[in-house]
């Protein structure tokens, strides 16, 4: 894995991008508005699940009607941060955040897919008016829980001097 | 004026307390981007529908009166983790362009949200034509430029 970020971190394209000035802002900019629209959306999908919010919606509408834009969002989200991790390999590569963020995101994922191909299937049974399902409820919270936590990794990614004492003694960026 | 009431808050015992404590920024930066999400989302879900897309099978007021107070206490939680962050690095802030602008979207976005935007999306359907459409455009620009400049502050300044 460590070569592959360093045969990376050596590509003249990743060079060109990291010493480039507007390249990092532009980036990072895109990915915070992105995130917004991806994370945004995500968050009251999940709330009416968890029934916080929007309760008068019937349930199925969400998926159809604000999934598409989420899509797009994650989409834009998912591109400029392959162009950041692109930009700066290395720089990644030790960050305790950077690997948390990735592992939410893969769990985050699979909780999705266990609700789409499992629970939502008997959406029209709970669509609207009627109880949500433990199980719908719960997959609502723990996306909730994990989305933020990978809006929070995110964010710590930047403090590279804040990692845990047991993550600096694996000497994974050194 | 305003350089001295910057240069009065950067001098506050909780600013040099917020710039010594390890964990301080790092939490509060944290719950700022969650705040933001809360917000953000509250927003897009009324504006789009304001466009003509999202929830189209909600009617418009109920969807806005329901998400009006998430937009509220997310706002209030941006200015909570905010303002902390602004007493920390006030300088910082006084000399950032973007921060100036920053602050007046956000003066323009509130106004913009309780007249305009407000009176819009309560209103009954159907019967303002195109204006919907024209606010709920405005308010995606006005409320994507603040996060846009709030990114540069710390990127840029």
């Amino acid at each position: 894995m460590r070569s592959l970020f360093e045969w990376v971190d050596a590509l003249p394209s990743s060079i060109a991008l990291r010493e480039s000035l507007n390249a990092y802002p532009t980036m990072l900019t895109i990915h915070v508005v992105s995130m917004c629209l991806f994370a945004g959306l995500i968050a009251y999908w999940d709330m009416r699940l968890i029934g916080f919010t929007l309760k008068k919606v019937p349930v199925s509408n969400i998926p159809t009607r604000l999934f598409p834009w989420a899509l797009t969002g994650y989409g834009i989200n998912l591109i400029t941060g392959a162009l950041l991790l692109y930009s700066q390999p290395m720089r990644y590569y030790g960050n305790f955040y950077f690997w948390a963020k990735m592992a939410l995101m893969l769990v985050a994922g699979i909780n999705m897919f266990w609700f789409h191909y499992a629970t939502y299937k008997s959406v029209q049974a709970w669509d609207q008016g009627r109880e949500i399902p433990l199980n719908a409820r719960l997959a609502g919270v723990v996306s909730l829980v994990l989305w933020a936590a990978v809006v929070v990794t995110g964010r710590m990614m930047a403090y590279s001097g804040l990692m845990p004492g047991w993550w600096n003694n694996l000497n994974i960026g050194a | 004026m305003l350089q001295s009431f910057f240069e009065w808050m950067q001098g506050l015992p909780f600013s040099a307390w917020m710039l010594e404590e390890t964990w301080a920024s790092p939490i509060i930066q944290c719950a700022h981007l969650v705040a933001l999400v809360g917000f953000a989302g509250a927003v897009l879900v009324v504006d789009m529908r304001l466009l003509g897309r999202g929830l189209i099978k909600t009617p418009l007021n109920q969807l806005a009166r329901e998400l009006d107070r998430w937009m509220i206490w997310s706002f209030v939680a941006l200015f909570v983790t905010g303002a902390p962050q602004v007493l920390s690095t006030a300088l910082k802030q006084y000399y950032s362009p973007f921060f100036w602008w920053k602050m007046q979207i956000i003066v323009i976005g509130l106004l913009f949200n309780f007249t305009i935007r407000r009176r819009v999306a309560f209103a009954k359907e159907g019967t303002l034509g195109h204006w919907p459409k024209v606010v709920g455009f405005l308010s995606i620009g006005i409320w994507t430029s603040v996060s846009v400049y709030a990114r540069l502050i710390g990127l840029l300044s």
